[in-house]
C-alpha cells in the first residue's frame, strides 16, 4: 500500500476537495493555495471536480452527520490508491464544534489513514508543504510518521 | 449609556416592543408589515416552561419593531406569516427544526431545512431547554448505530414527482458547480428553471446549542467559526450583544480598531467573491489576478492579529492587543499599494465586453421582490435600497466616518458586481479615515472577561460584507453561560432571493445567479433536521415571480 503511494505521486496528483461541514475558513485556504502567491499548481496539481478522477481527497472541516454518508461515497468512488488530508482541526478531530449533537467528529471516524494537518485554518504555506512532503515522497497515506494518523 | 446597534427589549419603553397574544397575532403583523416591511428574523426562546417567538421588523431606516408572542410548551402552533412576507418561510422552518413549532398554513408543510436527516421524529426538538446535548448526542448516536449513514437520495429529486413536462433535478449536495454542499431541486420545463427548492444543512453544526454549554468567553471563540469569510463580524456583533447585555463600553480606540479590522475584512471578502465571479464565468485569469491581489490584505491582516480568518483580534470590553503606530503606518502603504493594484484589475475586467455580456441581465429581480424576500447587503442594494447598518444604525466608529451607501440601479449579477466593487474602494477610503483620527489610548481590557451574564435580553447588528448580520442573546443572573444565542447570518434570507432569481433562466446560468448573493452556507446552517418526504410541490407552482407586494410565497 505505502509502495503503491510512493508510485503515484510520482504522476501529477490530482485534488478532490470535499466540505464536509467547515467554516468556508479552511476552504478558502485551501483555494487559496492554488492561486499565484502559493501556486500548488506548479507542482501538476490541480483541483478536479470528479472523486472519480481525484488521487487525493482533501476535507475540510468537522464530519457532520448529514454528510457522513456522502464523504464514505465520495472515498470509495476514488481510484486506489488514495490518500486523504484533512484540513484543520476540525477534520482532524472535530475541534472547536466536538460534542455537538450534529457533529460525529473528525474525518477519522468516517475514513482510516488520514493525514492531519491541524491548524484553524492552516495558513496555506502549512498547506503547501504537505503537499510538497506528498510530491517529495516524504509522507504517504500509509506510513504513519509524525504528520500521519493511522 | 445606550449602546449603539442593540435594543433593550421589554426594558425599552417605547413601542418598539409589543406583546400579542396568539390570536391577535395575524392582525398585529398585518398592521405592521406595511411600515415595518424588513422581516430581520424570527427569534425563538424556550423559557419558563413556554416558547417565546420574537419577530424582529425593521422599516429599513433603522428603526425596529419587535413582535412577542408567547406560545405553550407541548404542541406549540401559530399562523404563518409567510402569505404575507414571503421570505419569512425559511425562517419558521428554522424554528420549527430547532423548536418544535408548528406553522398553520406553512408552504412547505413537513420538510426540514437544517437538523439531518436521520434525525428521528420522535426525538425532542434540539434547542429545546428540556434537552441536554448529552441527550441529543445519545438518541442521535443511537439512531446512526441502527442506520449507518448512507449517501442519501435526494428527496426532491426524483423524477417520480414529474408532472407533465416538469423535471426535477436534484443539484448537489457536491456538485462541481457549488465549492460548499448543499442541495437545489430545481423543476425544469426544458432547460428553462421554474422553481428552485433549497434544502441546506449539511453543514449544521448546532452552534447555537453549543453556546448554551459554553461560558461567555468561550462563545466568543466558538462564533468566530460561524464562517471563516466574515468570522470578525460574528464576533465583533456578538461582544456588541454582550457589551449591552452586561453595560460594558469599550475605549475609543479599541471602537476605531475593530473598525479598521472590519473594513479589512470586507475589502477581502468582496475581492474574494469578486474573483470567483470570474471564475463562474469561465475568466480564471481574473480569479488568478484578484485573488493575488487579496494576498495582501491577509497579510496585513496576519500582521495585526497574528492570524489570516480567525483572528481572535476581538474581546469583551475591547480588543486583545494594540496595533503600533509603525503597523498603522504600514497598512496606510499597503492600502495604497492594494488600490492602485485593484483599480488596475477591476478597470480591466469590468469593461472587458465578453465578462459584461455574460453577466448583465442575469438574475434580475427588482426591489420589490427584494424586499419580499428579506435580502439584505450588497444585493438588497444593487436593487436601489440603501439598507445599510452602518449608515442607519451606526456602531463602532462609523458614526464619525463620512462614507457613502453605494446603491446600483437594478438588481442583477453585474449590478451587485458593480456594487461591490465601489464599496471596496469605499472601505479603502473607510479605513484612510479611521487611520488618521484614531484617538490613542489603550484598547486592550486589563484582564479577560470572566464573569457570568444577568437578566436581560440585547439585540447587536452589524453590516458584514454580505449584508446585515443580527445577535440576540439573553442572560440569566447567576449562569455563567448565555441563557439562549440567536444568530441569524446574511445568507438565509439572501438565499430566498436568490431561489426566486433562479426562475426563468437556464441551467448553465446557475453557478452565476447563485453565486450572486456571495453565498456562505456554514453561515446559515450553523444551527440546524428534515423530516418526512415532502408532498409533490409542483403542482402549486407559478410559472411566473409574483410581481404584487402581497404576492405570498409561491413555495
Amino acid at each position: 500500500m505505502a509502495r503503491d503511494n510512493l508510485r503515484m505521486i510520482r504522476k501529477s496528483p490530482w485534488v478532490f476537495h470535499f466540505n464536509s461541514g467547515g467554516c468556508n475558513g479552511c476552504d478558502i485556504e485551501v483555494v487559496a493555495a492554488f492561486t499565484p502567491k502559493y501556486d500548488v499548481e506548479r507542482l501538476g496539481m490541480t483541483l478536479t471536480s470528479s472523486p472519480k478522477h481525484a488521487d487525493i481527497l482533501v476535507v475540510t472541516g468537522p464530519v457532520t452527520r448529514q454528510v457522513a454518508g456522502s464523504l464514505k461515497m465520495i472515498y470509495d468512488q476514488m481510484p486506489e490508491p488514495k490518500i486523504v488530508i484533512a484540513i484543520g482541526t476540525c477534520a482532524c478531530s472535530g475541534g472547536i464544534f466536538r460534542g455537538g449533537y450534529n457533529v460525529i467528529g473528525g474525518v477519522d471516524k468516517i475514513i482510516k489513514n488520514v493525514i492531519c494537518v491541524p491548524g484553524c485554518p492552516p495558513n496555506p504555506r502549512a498547506i503547501y508543504s504537505v503537499i510538497k512532503k506528498l510530491y517529495d515522497n516524504k509522507i504517504g497515506g500509509d506510513e504513519g510518521n509524525g504528520s500521519s494518523r493511522s | 449609556m445606550k449602546v449603539m446597534g442593540a435594543v433593550d427589549l421589554r426594558r425599552d419603553k417605547d413601542s418598539s416592543v409589543v406583546l400579542v397574544s396568539p390570536d391577535s397575532f395575524p392582525e398585529a403583523i398585518k398592521a405592521t408589515i406595511p411600515s415595518y416591511p424588513h422581516l430581520i428574523t424570527i427569534t425563538a426562546v424556550h423559557i419558563d416552561g413556554g416558547i417565546e417567538l420574537i419577530y424582529s421588523f425593521d422599516n429599513l431606516r433603522g428603526e425596529m419593531r419587535n413582535i412577542i408572542v408567547r406560545l405553550p410548551e407541548k404542541e406549540a402552533s401559530i399562523q404563518s406569516i409567510s402569505s404575507y412576507l414571503k421570505g419569512s418561510y425559511i425562517y419558521e422552518m428554522e424554528v420549527r427544526d430547532l423548536f418544535g413549532v408548528n406553522f398553520l398554513g406553512h408552504p412547505i408543510p413537513s420538510a426540514r431545512l437544517l437538523l439531518p436527516d436521520s434525525y428521528p421524529t420522535n426525538a425532542p426538538p434540539p434547542l429545546l431547554k428540556t434537552v441536554s446535548l448529552e441527550q441529543l448526542s445519545r438518541i442521535l448516536d443511537e439512531a446512526q448505530r441502527q442506520e449507518p449513514p448512507t449517501m442519501l437520495t435526494p428527496v426532491t429529486g426524483s423524477s417520480r414527482y414529474s408532472v407533465e413536462s416538469l423535471v426535477i433535478l436534484p443539484f448537489g449536495p457536491y456538485h462541481p458547480a457549488l465549492k460548499e454542499p448543499e442541495h437545489f431541486a430545481i423543476a425544469l420545463e426544458g432547460e428553462r428553471i421554474v422553481e428552485a427548492m433549497p434544502r441546506i444543512g449539511y453543514v449544521h453544526r448546532g452552534i447555537e446549542k453549543l453556546a448554551e454549554n459554553r461560558t461567555y468567553l468561550q462563545v466568543l471563540f466558538l462564533v468566530e467559526r460561524v464562517c471563516g469569510i466574515c468570522s470578525f463580524h460574528h464576533s465583533w456583533t456578538y461582544t456588541m450583544a454582550v457589551e449591552k447585555l452586561l453595560g460594558i463600553t469599550p475605549s475609543k480606540r479599541a471602537e476605531y480598531l475593530r473598525t479598521l479590522v472590519a473594513e479589512l475584512e470586507r475589502i477581502h471578502s468582496h475581492t474574494l467573491w469578486i474573483g470567483l465571479l470570474g471564475y463562474w464565468s469561465g475568466f480564471d485569469t481574473m480569479f488568478m489576478w484578484l485573488w493575488s491581489a487579496r494576498e495582501r490584505i491577509m497579510k496585513l491582516l496576519e500582521m495585526i492579529a497574528g492570524n489570516r480568518v480567525n483572528k481572535s483580534f476581538i474581546t469583551i470590553g475591547g480588543v486583545r492587543r494594540d496595533v503600533s503606530d509603525e503597523k498603522l503606518k504600514i497598512i496606510l502603504r499597503e492600502i495604497a499599494e492594494f488600490e492602485r493594484e485593484f483599480r488596475k484589475i477591476t478597470d480591466e475586467v469590468m469593461s472587458y465586453d465578453p465578462l459584461i455580456e455574460r453577466v448583465r441581465g442575469i438574475g434580475s429581480y427588482n426591489a420589490e421582490t427584494a424586499i419580499l424576500s428579506g435580502a439584505v447587503g450588497p444585493v438588497l442594494r444593487a436593487a436601489g435600497i440603501p439598507y445599510d447598518i452602518r449608515k442607519i444604525e451606526p456602531y463602532g466608529a462609523y458614526p464619525e466616518i463620512s462614507f457613502n451607501v453605494i446603491t446600483g440601479s437594478r438588481g442583477d449579477v453585474l449590478s451587485i458586481a458593480d456594487v461591490r466593487v465601489r464599496e471596496t474602494f469605499e472601505s479603502i477610503e473607510i479605513i484612510r479615515q479611521v487611520i488618521e483620527k484614531i484617538p490613542s489610548g489603550n484598547p486592550v481590557p486589563p484582564t479577560f472577561f470572566t464573569g457570568g451574564g444577568r437578566d436581560g435580553e440585547a439585540i447587536a447588528r452589524t453590516e458584514p460584507p454580505r449584508g446585515e448580520l443580527y445577535y440576540y442573546i439573553r442572560g440569566r443572573t447567576g449562569m455563567k453561560t448565555p441563557y439562549r444565542v440567536k444568530i441569524r447570518t446574511p445568507t438565509l434570507p439572501n438565499l430566498v432571493l436568490a431561489s426566486e432569481a433562479l426562475k426563468g433562466y437556464t441551467l448553465s446560468d446557475i453557478p452565476l445567479i447563485l453565486t450572486m448573493i456571495d453565498p456562505c452556507f456554514s453561515c446559515e446552517d450553523r444551527a440546524i433536521v428534515y423530516v418526512g418526504r415532502r408532498d409533490p410541490f409542483i403542482v402549486k407552482l407559478h410559472r411566473t415571480p409574483p410581481r404584487e407586494i402581497s404576492g405570498g410565497c409561491t413555495l
